[in-house]
């Protein structure tokens, strides 16, 4: 109900009443969901990134009353939506998670799973200018600088810029630039190389550069399970798979396909009503007896 | 209101009953079978003496004996057990029944002794007696006896001697024994095919019990209570019975007498509601509990939900076509449709009540479907009720309670019905913008806008920040002309602090949040700095809008999985002008305007009539503005293509005038491009931006205007919107790929080629953005003009022009009112259909000039206030005041509330404890009147150096009532902005996981 006017919580049917208790009790859990969720699930599709829920509340209160004190509130909500259209996308093998000490910084990992860097796993952050949406756009650096045209053998930057040379408020967003992160594996561009000798060994010496490739992978790997770059509660940790602990999530994570509506169902009761036949717009035209229950 | 759980009250009831009873009456020590063979057949012997003494009547020591052998000999037949079972709990299998049921049923024992009462003056006083000691037998019995003819047969009997009316005593134990019996059936349902076979002189037995039970059906107190329990074990039972089904519904008067009565019952309701405050506005437990009348009404409205909870479908149905046939179509319509105010209020009030209380589908679904199509007098009900918030506060207040109730329950057909159906056509919007309808705001804007809505007078600081004087008067001036049609001037702090903000080291956590808050100057002159800080809170409470939003939005959202359609503009198609084929006659289809004759006229007068008194002053949208004569014309498509023209040159003003304060955003990328297929200062649209670009993009070596036609575009768009669908069929050779999973898909380097300025030649094909689940990257297979049926009038429907009306008039409006009126908007505006979201959210949307906006609605009643509030010298003084009042009386309410939870209380924070006050409070109050004028009371007290009493009190004459009004109107239209904003906010981060 809205928070200043629901005059009436007794009015409230109470089906609703004890939705609102579960589903506020859902919410609660969820950055705890969300902090289990360091370890990455092993099936994508399945990997349900939980929004963080936004608390901007500890020092906005210090900002005068003015509508200013509103910008945040919006530089965090646009944050947050964009994380939310990342989650849409439902990009094959990358992941995000905003940090816990700045909306403006994104830990994330991509799976590469075919072509010349089949296997690699590189851990990244994204960094959003503090004037987005209208500053320069986001940069992505990878924990540890990949063999790539486009990466920066020293500082790790994947050449965002040339992919959006102008950062456009309402075009770009920023499951753009991980798609893009993703797409640079597969197809390799080399031109105006951030790493010229990785671009000319693609273009003349086409197995040193794989086989440099291959090396690359190999590093990035046997770093997986260093201790994050970042400290951050929400930064992106490996660890060697413990039965103890992972199992269990495993097995969570497979029963809930399964069933993906019983879990929710049961705490979220909350169901509305409909008797309008699909395609129509006459109300109570649905068959009878296929009323919901 | 608490659902209705029959069945839940009745297990525990039945169950608690018996424990104790056969503890207290069972023999102490269990004598061996034989032995209580033996006896038995002892008091049998001394009963059939007299017995047999034919002729005379009785002497009364035969009676007395008889009476007391009686007892006895059932005493010890309950005792009975199986033969060979030792364990009771096996008792009902195929076992043989035990030493002395196996007597009685050779003596025939019980049909003679009821024989020889029959053939005796058999007083009430007797029957009584014979019904209690059957009803002891068969709670008690160890064995089920049901199923032995020679006791159910003497049983059945009896019943059928104790049909007519009789006493007090005799129904109680009647009904005892009834229930008593329907427990034993439901625990064995295999007596009641016995109960088919056997007959009675009233007819087959099963309906035997019906007609005995059915008279009480609505009586109130436990003998009611008792019928009602007993019915429904047997509706239970029918569920997978469908002979017991079908016997209710052919052959008895159970339906018909159940939903019947509900309309005698409403006959006895009070016309008129005692009402003790000026808040009160809906019927809550604790006003009802103590109306006799209305309890009992209650109590079988209770039992209809329960039937039909637990019944067979065929039951099921019948009564709830009874329920819609016999109660609210005769009965609850005419209520509904009372000439006197004080029945209005009542009958929309009772309304209310059953609608929240019901809580079986099928049984909303009759009421819904009263509410929605029942036509009374040619007007709809619904029609009618959405009248009725036009009208004066008391009506009005309970009808937005109804409609609180009704949106709450996030019933597709209700929000088609009131709002949907006109927001279908898209005709409100341009054309040009259809495909705006699904673009969420995910920079805030909206929000941005709705705040900067706050009156100067209301906001926190005095002088405004330099950031303010600057949108301050042009967001004035451009006010009604240009809705939405700017960007709001983005609060820019400087860097650092924002970038303070989001550095949530642990060390700036809750406890920063009290102290270094530079406590904002009152604009009022407040009597302590304690009640200066309080009133501040308002100023802070925005990120508890966005919780709240954010959670009700969420549950919308989730709640609205169910729908058949998401209303995001394209599905599902509005109608064409043509009416339905298949459609029930009589029946609105589309939006009653002028313009679509066939399908509403009746509703427009029904819209106009009670739109009269109060919204006077402000046009209802698509009220006055159409020419009837010039839509039908239109519909012929006579006008058809001139039609757009009119409304396109309109907008090409509004985008000149707010060109300049354009972001300039994407501007760079397509100047030319623009001005040719568009008007100019077109680009402030993120999709007609996007849309254009691919445009350009696709066609650079063309001259513009030349090459490209919006048809081919079309075309083009559809075939890439076509293998999208097929997944990457069509243009798969673009990218060699890997069979399992291509590594990067076709669809994934169309949309990429949308969206990266990649070095030319290498954005293969596919140059539109993708259409993934992402609203935001969105392609309309419609061209920009879509050749069509004309659009029909624009109007957003009854509902929607009352609501903008009455909000409109905020400022002359009550307290309470305000509440309600802005509590349902804001319920409004969470609903996710990107349809109503984008009418109500979106203030880009450059709308039909016949549509009003919300934005333009709220636009006005902000310098309604602010010019209130110039010609108020102390104003600023008031506005404290009011909401000083407004947290005292919120706070108070809330500490006592039983439903506040302990979190809520002890939070130390201020804010915290300011929430539920003004909305909780208010409510409460009318919830609980004595409470409610204790805590006002309070309120006042603890006020009153402040020299609030002014405002509080209700104003005895009018100028004082217009002020308090207008007072209280700004602090919750503030409030309200600050609700719309964070909605508007929240619908930008809603989870996918929530509709897909």
């Amino acid at each position: 109900m809205n928070p200043f006017w629901s005059m009436s919580t007794g009015s409230v049917r109470k089906r609703s009443d004890t939705e609102e208790k579960t589903l506020s009790g859902e919410l609660r859990t969820s950055p705890l969901r969300a902090s289990t969720k360091k370890q990455l699930p092993s099936i994508p599709k399945n990997a349900v990134p939980i929004t963080k829920p936004a608390s901007p509340a500890t020092s906005s209160q210090s900002t005068n009353g003015t509508h200013a004190s509103y910008g945040p509130f919006y530089l965090e909500y646009s944050l947050l939506a964009e994380f939310t259209l990342v989650v849409k996308q439902k990009l094959p093998g990358v992941y995000v998670q905003p940090s816990y000490r700045s909306a403006l910084m994104w830990f994330g990992v991509i799976f590469i799973r075919h072509g010349l860097y089949q296997d690699g796993v590189f851990k990244f952050t994204v960094y959003i200018p503090d004037n987005y949406p209208d500053g320069d756009c986001p940069r992505l650096v990878f924990d540890l600088p990949v063999f790539h045209p486009l990466v920066d053998p020293l500082s790790g930057e994947l050449d965002v810029k040339r992919a959006f040379a102008k950062w456009r408020r309402n075009h770009n967003h920023i499951w753009q630039v991980l798609m893009y992160a993703r797409r640079v594996f597969y197809k390799i561009d080399t031109t105006s190389p951030l790493n010229p000798e990785a671009a000319v060994l693609y273009e003349k010496d086409i197995q040193l550069f794989k086989s440099k490739v291959v090396d690359s992978v190999k590093l990035c790997s046997s770093h997986l399970f260093d201790q994050p770059k970042i400290e951050d509660p929400y930064a992106i940790i490996f660890s060697p798979w413990n039965p103890a602990i992972h199992d269990e999530a495993r097995e969570k994570m497979l029963t809930q396909k399964k069933k993906p509506e019983d879990p929710h169902c049961k705490s979220m009761h909350v169901s509305g009503l409909s008797w309008v036949k699909p395609g129509s717009v006459q109300p109570f035209s649905k068959e009878e007896k296929t009323m919901p229950t | 209101m608490e659902r209705m759980s029959w069945l839940s009250k009745l297990t525990p009831r039945t169950g608690g009953q018996r424990a104790p009873r056969s503890a207290s009456l069972q023999p102490p020590v269990t004598a061996d079978p034989e032995t209580c063979l033996m006896v038995f057949k002892n008091h049998w012997a001394q009963v059939l003496r007299i017995l047999e003494r034919r002729g005379n009547k009785p002497a009364p020591d035969d009676l007395s004996a008889v009476r007391n052998n009686t007892y006895q000999m059932l005493n010890l037949l309950a005792e009975d057990r199986p033969r060979g079972d030792g364990d009771r709990s096996q008792g009902n299998g195929d076992v043989a029944c035990g030493p002395i049921l196996e007597f009685v049923a050779a003596e025939n024992l019980l049909e003679r002794l009821l024989c020889w009462h029959l053939q005796g003056d058999f007083t009430e006083e007797r029957k009584v007696e014979q019904l209690k000691l059957y009803e002891m037998l068969i709670s008690q019995a160890r064995q089920p006896l049901l199923r032995h003819k020679s006791v159910l047969t003497p049983l059945l009997r009896l019943l059928s001697v104790c049909a007519e009316p009789a006493s007090a005593p005799l129904e109680n134990s009647l009904v005892l024994l009834l229930n008593q019996l329907c427990v034993s059936v439901a625990r064995e349902p295999a007596i009641l095919e016995l109960f088919f076979h056997s007959h009675t002189d009233q007819g087959p037995a099963n309906l035997i019990i019906f007609s005995l039970l059915i008279p009480f059906i609505h009586h109130e107190g436990t003998r009611g209570q008792q019928a009602r329990d007993a019915l429904l074990l047997i509706m239970a039972m029918s569920a997978s019975n469908r002979a017991v089904a079908q016997s209710i519904t052919d052959n008895s008067y159970f339906c018909p007498v159940l939903a019947t009565g509900l309309s005698a019952l409403y006959s006895s309701l009070p016309r008129k509601i005692e009402v003790r405050g000026d808040d009160w506005h809906f019927l809550r437990r604790e006003d009802w509990i103590g109306v006799s009348s209305l309890v009992l009404f209650m109590n079988s409205l209770e039992f209809c939900n329960a039937v039909i909870q637990v019944a067979h479908p065929l039951v099921q149905k019948q009564l709830v076509d009874y329920v819609h046939n016999g109660f609210l179509v005769p009965v609850m319509g005419p209520a509904l449709h009372k000439t006197s105010v004080e029945e209005m209020i009542a009958s929309t009030a009772y309304l209310d009540l059953f609608l929240r209380s019901v809580s079986e589908t099928a049984l909303l679904k009759t009421f819904l479907r009263f509410v929605l199509l029942h036509r009374h007098d040619n007007t709809t009900i619904l029609d009618t009720l959405v009248g009725r918030i036009n009208s004066n506060s008391r009506l009005c207040m309970v009808s937005l309670s109804l409609f609180r109730t009704l949106l709450s329950l996030n019933c597709e057909d209700v929000m088609l019905q009131l709002v949907l159906r006109y927001l279908l056509p898209c005709s409100h919007v341009m054309l040009s913008q259809k495909r705006a309808v699904r673009d969420l705001d995910i920079y805030g804007k909206t929000a941005a806008k709705f705040l900067s809505l706050i009156p100067r007078c209301c906001r926190p600081e005095s002088p405004p920040s330099p950031c303010d004087r600057d949108e301050e008067p042009s967001a004035r001036a451009r006010g009604h002309s240009s809705p939405g049609a700017d960007p709001p001037p983005a609060p820019k702090p400087s860097t650092p602090s924002r970038l303070s903000f989001f550095m949530r080291q642990a060390s700036a956590a809750p406890t920063e949040a009290a102290a270094p808050r530079s406590p904002g100057p009152p604009t009022g002159s407040p009597p302590q700095p304690g009640a200066r800080d309080e009133v501040a809170e308002l100023d802070r409470n925005y990120l508890e809008y966005l919780r709240d939003a954010r959670h009700s939005i969420d549950r919308c959202a989730w709640a609205c999985r169910v729908w058949s359609a998401p209303y995001d503009g394209e599905e599902p198609r509005a109608p064409g002008p043509v009416p339905n084929p298949d459609s029930p006659p009589g029946r609105p289809l589309g939006p009653p305007t002028p313009r679509t004759k066939k399908r509403g006229l009746p509703e427009e007068g029904a819209r106009e009539v009670p739109g009269g008194p109060l919204g006077g002053d402000e046009p209802i949208a698509g009220g006055p503005g159409p020419d009837p004569q010039d839509g039908g014309t239109l519909v012929n498509g006579a006008h058809g293509a001139a039609e757009p023209v009119r409304p396109e040159g309109d907008v090409v003003v509004k985008k000149v005038r707010r060109s300049p304060q354009g972001e300039g955003e994407g501007g760079g990328g397509t100047p030319n491009g623009a001005s040719r297929a568009q008007p100019p200062g077109w680009e402030p649209l993120p999709s007609v931006d996007s849309l254009l670009e691919e445009l350009l993009a696709r066609t650079p070596a063309e001259p513009p205007g030349a090459g490209v036609s919006i048809e081919t575009f079309t075309e083009e768009l559809r075939e890439i919107e076509a293998e999208m669908q097929n997944g990457s069929v069509g243009g798969a050779p673009a990218t060699p790929t890997e069979p399992p999973e291509p590594p990067l898909s076709h669809e994934e380097e169309e949309a990429f080629a949308s969206f990266a300025t990649l070095p030319e030649g290498d954005a293969g094909t596919g140059r539109a953005p993708p259409r993934p689940p992402d609203p935001l990257a969105q392609v309309v297979a419609s061209p920009p003009r879509a050749v069509g049926p004309p659009p029909n009038q624009p109007f957003t429907g009854p509902f929607v022009s009352v609501l903008f009306g009455k909000l409109e008039n905020m400022p002359h409006n009550s307290l309470y009112v305000n509440f309600l009126l802005t509590g349902l908007v804001a319920q409004l505006a969470c609903y996710p259909q990107p349809l109503l979201r984008s009418f109500l959210l979106n203030t880009n949307m450059v709308f039909q000039p016949s549509v009003k906006s919300l934005l333009q609605v709220l636009g006005s009643v902000k310098n309604k206030i602010e010019s209130f509030a110039a010609s108020q010298e102390d104003f600023p003084a008031l506005l404290f005041k009011a909401k000083k009042y407004l947290i005292a009386r919120g706070r108070l309410d809330w500490a006592e509330g039983p439903g506040a939870a302990p979190a809520l209380r002890r939070s130390d924070t201020l804010a915290r404890s300011r929430k539920p006050s003004l909305g909780e409070l208010l409510l409460r109050h009318a919830n609980s009147p004595t409470r409610a004028r204790h805590a006002a009371q309070l309120a006042l007290q603890g006020l009153r150096d402040g020299g609030l009493h002014p405002l509080a009190p209700p104003a005895r004459h009018g100028e004082a009532l217009r002020v308090r009004n207008a007072v209280y109107c700004a602090v919750i239209f503030s409030e309200f902005l600050k609700e719309l904003a964070a909605i508007a906010q929240a619908h930008a981060v809603t989870s996918p996981f929530l509709t897909e």
